[in-house]
């Protein structure tokens, strides 16, 4: 990535501290992280430490207490649109089909459903889910809504990816095809994509960066530029550059606090 | 045939099942019912037997007929009214916390005041004609309407309404293809309390004063101790709480038709 290139994404000192009945929930504090275009990028980080709502900060789906975001330079007020959002939950709608589904964001953005068509199908086969156009929600299995939530990302071609754990509720097999799958089609397209996940190996196997954060409020605790070639088969889990990186990462988590192991030490 | 009727409903029950155990239950109650009555020898004018009932609710169906059309229209009308400013006066609360709060303690005083005591006001105020009726049942379809057109309004996800605007639509379009959609199920379910409702909203006008209707007729009959014909016309409104009660399902089914088990429904229904 040439570092030479303005960044596209821009969040500079960013704080949100949620009320939570009397008690205050400082979220994300001081939090500053730049994305450049094109870039993949991964945010892990312990539970509840505020990814999430860093993603929604981004998107322009909640507001900042404190600092700005900006995108191509500009400052993002309300929802930032050029934009495929996948939702920690795969937010489907009942009523809806798959296709439907996939279609609702042509549908909210007035643009011609027909046209996309072709595209959402071939997105759906493209994560394994050819057949599955006509279902509904409730007979699909939760990996597969969370496919669907995905192509739903996808279909309109925005410019940016914010995917807060998309693979969650996915087997480890299913996973990894899946980010077989994202990769290829990221490859093809470039966007510029944050991915939020709970699992070091797919942060550091899908992405140009991975961010490190501390436990809440969230901080940068890392930022550590991948240096694998593309694409990436599955192989290169098993090699000593891989493994030096999440080791690597699982270390700072370590150093954080975040392993709770005082029981298992004694023990041993 | 036989395979749909072994296919499970949603509560796991079959089809079968579903209808005729609530049909033999039925037929036992008023199996029951027509024994006693001639074991007994109940004289007609305390209580017929349902077979006398039937008979004349058939046999004297013109009257019942000629009446009934005022009964219906004024519980069609009062319930269509309830639904027609019900659903946008739920709308306007969940959308603006101000008129929310403005309109809650009026609408819970107008439902825990004894409406039937402002149904002889009402004949002072607007005659005999089919207004009050259709007011009176008005005012008692329209709490369930309301409360539950808030519910389900209030019970979609915030991430379902986040995902809609970061696709740039408009509130109208959010509230159209995601709120109501979600609302819909809670909705229906404040409709069927509020059709049920509306038969008896009817019938209390029609009590306190009316010259038309089937609870006139209850009335007369009440006053010439001709209580098989208060049971006929006990009957017929029976059939016709049914048919509206059944109609909105049927409705419900129809514009729901899409929605499928929710898997929560499946685990929820042994519970
Ligand atoms: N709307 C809200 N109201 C109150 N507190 C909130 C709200 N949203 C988030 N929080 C709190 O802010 C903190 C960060 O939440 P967030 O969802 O961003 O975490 P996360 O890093 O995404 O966690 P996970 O990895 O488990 O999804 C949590 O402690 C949470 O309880
Ligand atoms: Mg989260």
């Amino acid at each position: 990535m040439g570092s030479a290139a303005a960044p596209l994404i821009r969040v500079r000192s960013v704080s949100k501290t949620f009320r939570a009945g009397r008690a205050l929930v400082p979220a994300l504090e001081d939090l500053s992280i730049e994305v450049q275009p094109g870039e993949f990028v991964s945010l892990v980080g312990p539970s509840g430490c505020g990814k999430t709502s860093l993603m929604m900060i981004i998107g322009g789906l909640i507001e900042a207490d404190r600092g700005e975001v900006t995108i191509h330079g500009e400052q993002v007020k309300g929802p930032f649109t050029n934009l495929g959002i996948a939702f920690q939950s795969p937010e489907l709608l009942d009523w809806r089909t798959s296709l439907q589904n996939i279609l609702l964001q042509i549908e909210m953005r007035d643009l011609p459903v027909r046209e996309y068509r072709a595209g959402a199908l071939r997105l759906l086969s493209e994560v394994g889910l050819e057949g599955f156009a006509d279902k509904y929600p409730y007979e699909l299995s939760g990996g597969m809504r969370q496919r669907v939530a995905l192509c739903r990302a996808l279909v309109h071609d925005p410019e940016i990816l914010l995917l807060d754990e998309p693979f969650g509720a996915l087997d480890a097999l299913t996973r990894d095809q899946m980010n077989y799958d994202l990769q290829r089609i990221w490859l093809e397209k470039r966007k510029t994509a944050i991915l939020v996940t709970h699992s070091i190996e797919e942060a550091v196997w899908m992405s140009d960066r991975v961010l490190v954060m501390t436990p809440r409020p969230a901080k940068v605790a890392a930022d550590i530029a991948i240096d694998l070639p593309r694409p990436r088969d599955l192989e290169i889990k098993t090699s000593p550059t891989f493994n030096e990186y999440t080791g690597r990462i699982r270390r700072i988590f370590g150093d954080l606090g975040v392993f709770r192991m005082g029981e298992a030490r004694r023990g041993g | 045939m036989a395979a749909d009727s072994a296919r499970p409903s949603g509560d796991g029950t079959s089809r079968a099942v579903a209808w005729v155990a609530p049909t033999v239950a039925t037929l036992a109650c008023l199996l029951v019912w027509e024994a006693a009555v001639r074991w007994f020898g109940v004289p007609i004018y305390l209580l017929p037997a349902p077979s006398g009932i039937v008979y004349k609710m058939f046999a004297d169906y013109r009257i019942f007929y000629v009446q009934a059309i005022p009964t219906l229209s004024a519980i069609l009308i009062g319930f269509g009214m309830a639904v027609a400013i019900g659903v946008p006066i739920a709308t306007f609360m969940v959308y603006s916390p101000l008129f929310r709060h403005s309109v809650e303690a009026l609408l819970i005083t107008a439902q825990v005041l004894p409406k039937v005591a402002l149904a002889p006001l009402f004949i002072v105020w607007f005659g005999f004609g089919l207004l009050p009726k259709v007011l009176m049942t008005f005012l008692i379809a329209f709490f369930p309407v309301v409360i539950d057109s808030v519910i389900g309004l209030a019970s979609v996800r915030p991430e379902s309404l986040m995902l809609v605007r970061s696709m740039g639509a408009s509130r109208w379009k959010a509230f159209w293809k995601i709120r109501l959609p979600y609302a819909l199920p809670s909705m229906f379910g404040g409709f069927k309390v509020a059709i049920t409702f509306a038969v008896v909203g009817t019938l209390v006008a029609e009590f306190v004063g009316s010259d038309s209707g089937l609870g006139y007729v209850l009335v007369v009959a009440r006053g010439d101790l001709d209580t098989l014909t208060v049971f006929a016309a006990i009957g017929w409104l029976v059939v016709i709480g049914f048919f509206f009660y059944y109609a909105v399902e049927l409705l419900e089914k129809f514009v729901l038709r899409n929605r499928g088990r929710s898997r929560a429904h499946e685990l929820g229904a042994g519970l």
